[in-house]
């Protein structure tokens, strides 16, 4: 089948660090792709490059066939509207109710005057209903969204993307500002939501643990580099002695002091796998 | 003589106030209020565009540096510098006022709101731009939202400025209340300012607690 995303010869160098380096990258439609790695090991990079929020400095990305970085308005917005994104910290408009924020997912595809008004078709309200109603956050809609807890934020981060009807969901450590169980539940529904709708799902996770659990295919990061790429049964202790291998990188000297603000993964201080589970 | 006699007398004269003009000093308040507000509401339709394209994080360079400039200009003329130009441009009257009290808003207002705007967490923004909003919409609902408390509360404080702005405009004809100050004043009718000052500081007084109320209102 054709892939959705592919990658050829892609670097990304920041300065003088190259922070990602894939020769080939194929990711097949339905795919759940968990990027296991540290932090700065490019697996932001990497979903910020499938979103299109970066160039590659040479190599070609397509995702859906097109380049998701193109300047051409029209292309550019249909790209975006069938990539969605969840961030870490959900990025929801605070002041606005859940539901808004959930139909905020309509923008890419409404007329534009009717859109600026704030009006919706009655499918839409529907549609967001249910989409509410299936993330658990039933009768919670005209909460604002500030008065939600971090929980409830991220299932309507969840609800925003699927609202989208993205044929890609990009997840940027989704649960690393949840507790453990909540993380977990987050992580399932997630999963359960995008299998149902034949989603690609491309995770940037910390835990191997939940990655091997919900994947279809586990792709390891070090140092920019794809060091494991297969299904989660086969990676072992040595793919992930060869992830999670030494200390995180450190920027060099020549980089310290002109830290490059697009370059979230490098600023974020190292942590150890499996003990980001603490919410903030 | 020294001053603080004088001072004295001068407290002496406002009583007792001379209620006679009371409603035609009135009438002239709410002339101020209306070069006030038709002046903000001029102003704010000018500065919200400016504002959008002034700030750096949603407009490119080659527009918002321009704009910046643009704004800052029109800052630096003092207020009854403008109004005086409008006066002679336009004749005597409320309508000169407000125009002036909207120009010299706009630079203010504008400049506000493009401070504002670029300290709009810039998550949310790509955020909803990422699910295929155009400018507009991104602006609509990922900027503006962030924005509303502080640019309302902005452009309130601001109308309490032009009502005080405008009560002095009238000192070059340019209407309201401040065309009666300097009659008064320079008549040496005290008892007629002291109904002037009553009635100031029961409008700034009401003007005060209504935007404080627009003001916990939006949050």
């Amino acid at each position: 089948m054709q892939p959705v995303i592919c990658l050829r010869n892609v670097h990304v160098l920041f300065g003088t660090l190259c922070a990602l380096d894939v020769e080939s990258l194929e990711i097949g439609p339905g795919e759940r792709v968990f990027l296991l790695g540290h932090s700065g090991a490019g697996k932001t990079t990497l979903s910020r490059l499938i979103k299109g929020r970066l160039h590659p400095s040479s190599g070609t990305v397509r995702v859906l066939g097109c380049d998701p970085a193109t300047t051409d308005p029209a292309r550019s917005r249909s790209i975006q509207r069938r990539t969605a994104m969840i961030d870490q910290e959900f990025y929801l408009v605070p002041r606005l109710s859940v539901v808004s924020n959930v139909l905020h997912g309509c923008l890419g595809r409404a007329p534009r005057w009717r859109s600026l008004l704030g009006w919706y078709t009655q499918a839409e309200w529907e549609k967001a209903e249910d989409i509410l109603r299936e993330v658990g956050l039933d009768g919670l809609g005209n909460r604002r969204v500030d008065t939600l807890s971090g929980g409830q934020r991220q299932r309507a981060a969840i609800a925003r993307a699927f609202m989208q009807e993205a044929e890609i969901i990009l997840a940027d450590e989704p649960i690393s500002n949840l507790d453990p169980q909540l993380a977990e539940e987050a992580l399932d529904l997630l999963v359960e939501c995008a299998s149902r709708r034949g989603v690609t799902l491309v995770v940037n996770l910390h835990q191997p643990a939940l990655a091997k659990r919900f994947a279809s295919r586990l792709i390891g990061f070090a140092s920019g580099k794809m060091v494991y790429d297969g299904p989660p049964d086969g990676f072992t202790d040595q793919d992930a002695e060869k992830v999670y291998r030494g200390s995180p990188r450190q920027p060099s000297p020549t980089e310290q002091g002109s830290h490059d603000p697009t370059s979230k993964d490098l600023e974020k201080k190292p942590t150890p796998p499996n003990i980001r589970l603490v919410r903030r | 003589m020294s001053a603080g006699p004088r001072f004295a007398e001068f407290f002496s004269r406002l009583v007792p106030p001379e209620w006679s003009v009371t409603q035609l000093i009135i009438h002239s308040t709410v002339e101020t209020v209306m070069i006030a507000l038709a002046g903000t509401a001029l102003a704010v339709l000018a500065a919200l565009p400016l504002g959008l394209m002034a700030a750096s994080n949603i407009s490119p360079p080659w527009i918002s540096q321009p704009t910046k400039w643009l704004l800052g200009l029109i800052r630096s003329i003092p207020l009854i510098v403008v109004a005086i130009l409008f006066v002679t441009a336009v004749g005597l009257g409320p309508f000169p006022g407000a125009l002036a009290v909207a120009f010299h808003s706009i630079g203010m207002l504008g400049k506000f709101y493009a401070e504002e705007f670029e300290t709009a967490e810039h998550g949310i923004i790509n955020a909803v731009r990422g699910t295929g909003a155009n400018w507009a919409q991104t602006v609509r609902y990922g900027l503006l939202p962030q924005a509303a408390p502080q640019v309302v509360a902005f452009t309130v404080y601001r109308f309490e400025m032009n009502f005080r702005d405008a009560a002095v405009l009238g000192l070059v004809g340019a209407g309201g209340i401040g065309y009666y100050i300097q009659l008064y004043v320079r008549g040496f009718q005290y008892e007629k300012v002291a109904v002037l000052l009553i009635v100031i500081i029961v409008v700034v007084t009401v003007l005060d607690q209504l935007t404080f109320w627009i003001r916990r209102w939006i949050r």
